[in-house]
């Protein structure tokens, strides 16, 4: 199938459409804000009345020829701003406005109404001014090193993703479960029966609030219908505003009713707060099939009606780029991705292969669309067919990053491991670059990177950062001090569990912070049993509650590990005084050692056991210091491995280091091993990369570089099947492939206006090539010229 | 006993069927004057010189070539790759150089290999004593065997030896062997004349048997040419441009009138 013309003009408005900051929202909510009745409600009904007041005073859009509707700026590519989460001083709004990488442009008005209105009544009001403030100083100086990020710094917690009941239920019918919870409160020995009786009224007003959103657009519907000339579409405009008056307020009951419910719910979502992956409709072959099989056997549609909604649906994700970031956060997370990721295949709850048709039209959609969100992965299980495998390469070859591949059998033991009942973790997924979470029932926040080379420096350094010029660890000793490896494993992991301890508490204010002042009563109805349990979705209400700390630089925490054993310790080729004076020099005048610990050292990624020892070491450091700490909201802490950008923020505050790393370089990619570390085909890296234990994480990601050499017949798709399927039998959580060649990307950097298209995986995700930093253009390039070789 | 190898190559995807581990075993009686692997020629260790930069510096170090493996090494390094190989329904290539050049080894590892469950693979010029193939069969379940030129003279030419053995040999292994794949290496302005092809595609026409899979023709390339440099030997074919990818096509078009199946590259 190929895109129609309809699909392909709003295809291409949305790739030029450039991206505004738009200061509707924030006026919006400073305006209620300033109003006399807010004083007076409790937190929950606060929120829910400032959602509905957004919802019924923004301005609708609908753009020419689209099937499917809402914007949640006031028009493609506006992207509103949150100020009750964090404020942006007019100089941000220059800086915004002018960075050459992930820009968006601020006229004078949006600069005008941030000075005169938001900035007068917010400053030092936000979630931001909160959370800084209630920082400890050992936390502060942490952050400032480069130890760790936050990421509700600047967004609310989001990391959920829709589950099978909301692509069949109303909210309508929630206000039902809403009445029936409030019926059961106990006030004779419920002490929380009167905060559950407001949570719930703030349910209650968020669902009438998204009913009337979608009248809105159907008045509006109507109206432009009564003025448009040509019959078909007016025709359209009157059916798209029957939609809109049936879902989200009952149950959809067609694939076109069901995609503009879940797009009623995403903006929902991403208009009542700024979560992290925006939000995402998950297993999307499996809640469309039904309708669609339905509707095919009945012959109300057919197949292009069905790729006009997919395409139109397809674009509102491209419409809607990640919230203006800055300062750290914008370095963790360089990119407009939002990290919607559509996952296909996998299994069914009663464990039985899970690909259908719908698997497939919708691969084919991702490969004629390709743009970047929303992004996308096939669950690959040992129930799925090869074919579906194939399918997925076929796409994964033309090089833009997409479909990234799972393993459905990893994802569900790491779910039942947690505690997740055998239904709920077959229901479940990955969202976001690779966080395995049980759909529609779990809360799984990401709460930060966290730098594992940067604490082995300062390890080395007497807790001393000479970066920053500041004690930022506990006073352990000095590298030279450690007689043998194992003493100095001991107090790197005394550095890991300090840092680790200063995060998780850091974490539990935070989530306090959320629960307290910025309760989500919206996506609180969207997550099973919030409603149930009279809680919100940020205090706790999920059925699961996951708090993450992302692990980074695991590939060169293992080299540097390995390095200092075998050139310090084993082979005695020089001492800690060498070595500690070659880092400090950068290795500049120190050339001969760095090639040794280049070429002469072994590493990870080659299936050495005394390289990839360390990377075990290393990982159990991490996880001992962080898995099954408590958070605040009855769930516990646990780790995944995945950088998305930080890796590159990381390494620009990291020193040289005894890798052979210049100071300022990149850290490895999530388990991948060192940029050119590995040499020794993709077999070793797999295997090197699965001698950790992915089952006990929430996601890992590994990065496989291949030449598009590697995909050019029915062979090599039989051999990269098997590659693929023997990572998964060795439990890796997953795999994506980056298929493209330097000369490609050297022309890119040189040419970019040639190459606006150019989309390449960089970790976790995709992204355009041109949005990329240059450092980070420059490691790809790096990279792939190794994988040319 | 032990075997001199140049080189383990793992996700060794174009030497048989499946993901492979493909060990090129040291030591040649031909001397092709396109060989891309000149270090494999010399049945012993050499020493070659290897260049890395590091801050604009250059560091040079000679590093041997060649290293005696145990049968036990060997399997070892297999079972650590099972995995992909049993996944993927591959197994193991003895290439080279030439490994009937070290036909006790050979027998013996090919032996353990089988006893291990690993299906196995040797890509030869079939130049050795015709009883070295007889022995082997057995334990082999595919062969991979180069066809370099039809004609004799031209054969001792490029090649350095004569056909007539090979060509024995090849008869051999049409009649006894499992499985057989040709290897046509297609090297501009030695082989790729007209009449040669013709000649080429009519024996391949009249050598169908049960075991003939398959014919791959293996395009010229010029990765040999900075080893070349690296082990200090004469190129040859210097200047030498690859076959076009059009000239492949036609050339696949015409082998694949045979009835055999035709591959462009391994």
């Amino acid at each position: 199938m190929k895109i129609s013309d309809r699909v392909q003009k709003l295809r291409e408005q949305s790739l030029n459409a450039v991206e505004t900051m738009s200061a509707e929202r924030a006026l919006l909510m400073t305006q209620f804000y300033k109003s006399d009745e807010v004083r007076e409600l409790s937190a929950p009904v606060k929120r829910a009345k400032a959602f509905e007041f957004l919802l019924k005073n923004k301005k609708i859009c609908i753009n020419e020829g689209e099937l499917i509707v809402g914007e949640r700026g006031p028009a493609p590519k506006a992207t509103p701003t949150y100020p009750e989460i964090s404020l942006h001083s007019p100089e941000d709004l220059e800086i915004l406005n002018s960075r050459e990488k992930v820009f968006f442009r601020v006229d004078e008005d949006a600069k005008m109404i941030y000075e005169k209105e938001i900035i007068p009544y917010w400053m030092g009001k936000s979630n931001r001014d909160r959370l800084m403030s209630r920082m400890t100083p050992e936390w502060l100086n942490a952050y400032e090193s480069g130890v760790f990020t936050e990421f509700q710094e600047q967004r609310a917690p989001g990391h959920t993703v829709l589950g099978y009941k909301m692509f069949r239920t109303g909210f309508l019918d929630l206000k039902n479960e809403i009445a029936e919870a409030a019926s059961k409160l106990d006030y004779f020995s419920d002490p929380q029966a009167v905060e559950k009786h407001e949570e719930l009224k703030a349910m209650e007003i968020a669902c009438d609030a998204i009913i009337m959103y979608a009248n809105r657009h159907a008045d509006e519907l109507e109206r432009i219908a009564s003025k448009t000339k040509n019959d078909k579409r007016r025709e359209e405009l009157l059916k798209m505003s029957q939609v809109c008056r049936k879902v989200p307020a009952n149950a959809p009951e067609t694939v076109h009713e069901m995609l503009q419910h879940y797009w009623f719910i995403h903006l929902g979502v991403i208009t009542e707060l700024n979560p992290w992956d925006s939000f995402n409709p998950g297993r999307l072959d499996q809640h469309l099939f039904p309708v669609y099989k339905k509707e095919m056997d009945a012959g109300t549609l057919n197949m292009d009606e069905l790729w006009d909604l997919l395409g139109c649906f397809w674009v509102k994700f491209n419409n809607h780029p990640a919230p203006p970031k800055m300062g750290v956060t914008a370095n963790e997370s360089s990119t407009y991705t939002d990290f919607c990721l559509i996952n296909l295949g996998g299994v069914k709850p009663d464990g039985t292969d899970a690909v259908n048709e719908m698997s497939y039209i919708l691969l084919d959609v991702i490969k004629e669309m390709r743009i970047l969100q929303p992004s996308s992965m096939v669950q690959i299980s040992k129930e799925n067919p090869d074919s579906f495998i194939h399918k997925a390469l076929d796409i994964i070859r033309t090089g833009f990053g997409q479909p990234s591949c799972f393993n459905t059998e990893a994802i569900i033991a790491e779910l039942l491991r947690q505690g997740k009942s055998l239904e709920d973790a077959r229901s479940g997924g990955a969202s976001g670059c690779v966080e395995t979470g049980a759909f529609g029932t779990e809360a799984y926040w990401l709460t930060g990177y966290f730098n594992l080379p940067k604490i082995l420096e300062l390890t080395l350094n007497n807790g001393f950062d000479t970066r920053t010029g500041k004690q930022v660890g506990p006073e352990t000793g000095n590298a030279a001090d450690y007689s043998n490896f194992e003493e100095l494993l001991k107090v790197y992991r005394v550095q890991v569990n300090y840092f680790a301890d200063i995060k998780i508490k850091g974490n539990n204010i935070i989530e306090r912070l959320f629960a307290n002042w910025l309760p989500v009563p919206f996506l609180s109805l969207l997550v099973e049993d919030c409603i149930a349990n009279g809680k919100d979705y940020n205090c706790g209400g999920a059925r699961y509650n996951t708090s993450y700390i992302q692990g980074v630089g695991l590939g060169s925490i293992t080299d540097i590990l390995t390095s200092i054993r075998y050139n310090i310790y084993d082979r005695r080729r020089f001492g800690w005084k060498e070595l500690t004076d070659a880092l400090k020099a950068d290795y500049i005048g120190f050339e001969k050692i760095r090639h040794d610990l280049i070429y002469e050292t072994p590493k990870y990624g080659n299936d050495d056991d005394y390289a990839d020892q360390q990377a075990v070491t290393a990982f159990e450091i991490y996880y001992d210091s962080v898995n099954g700490r408590p958070n605040t909201r009855g769930g516990v802490h646990r780790i995944n491995m995945l950088p998305t950008t930080s890796h590159v923020y990381f390494g620009s505050v990291t020193g040289a280091t005894a890798d052979g790393r210049n100071s300022g370089v990149p850290l490895s990619e999530g388990i991948s091993p060192f940029q050119g570390a590995d040499n020794n085909g993709p077999t070793s890296v797999i295997k090197s990369a699965s001698k950790i234990d992915h089952l006990r994480t929430g996601g890992t990601l590994l990065n496989q570089k291949f030449s598009p050499s590697f995909f050019e017949d029915e062979e090599s798709y039989h051999n990269l099947t098997a590659l693929i399927r023997s990572y998964f039998s060795l439990d890796g959580h997953h795999i994506q492939f980056n298929v493209v060649n330097a000369d490609t990307l050297k022309d890119a950097q040189k040419y970019p206006e040639h190459y606006r298209d150019l989309i390449v995986r960089v970790a976790g995700y995709s992204d355009y090539f041109n949005d990329l930093g240059e450092d980070l253009q420059n490691e790809i390039i790096r990279r792939t010229e190794h994988e040319d070789l | 006993m032990k075997g001199i190898i140049f080189s383990v190559k793992r996700y060794s995807i174009h030497d048989g069927p499946g993901i492979r581990v493909t060990f090129y075993m040291k030591g040649c009686p031909l001397s092709c004057i396109w060989c891309h692997n000149p270090e494999g020629i010399s049945p012993l260790p050499e020493k070659a010189v290897r260049t890395n930069r590091v801050g604009g510096k250059s560091f040079s170090r000679e590093e041997e070539v060649g290293r005696f493996y145990t049968i036990k090494e060997i399997i070892n390094i297999l079972d650590r790759e099972r995995v992909f190989i049993d996944q993927s329904g591959g197994g193991v290539t003895f290439s080279g150089g030439e490994p009937l050049l070290q036909p006790d080894f050979l027998i013996e590892v090919l032996k353990a290999c089988k006893a291990n469950g690993y299906h196995t693979a040797v890509d030869t010029a079939g130049y050795s004593s015709s009883d070295n193939y007889r022995t082997i069969i057995p334990f082999t379940d595919l062969f991979l065997f180069d066809l370099k030129h039809l004609d004799d003279a031209r054969h001792m030419e490029v090649t350095g030896v004569s056909n007539v053995l090979i060509l024995e040999n090849f008869r051999l292994l049409l009649e006894n062997a499992n499985e057989i794949m040709i290897r046509i290496p297609v090297i501009p302005g030695i082989n790729d004349d007209k009449d040669h092809l013709e000649r080429m595609v009519k024996f391949i026409a009249d050598s169908k048997t049960t075991a003939l899979k398959k014919v791959n023709l293996l395009p010229y390339h010029k990765t040999g040419s900075s080893k070349y440099k690296r082990f200090n030997r004469i190129n040859k074919m210097e200047g030498t441009e690859p076959p076009s990818k059009e000239q492949m096509r036609l050339l696949k078009e015409k082998f694949g009138e045979t009835g055999v199946k035709t591959k462009i590259g391994g």
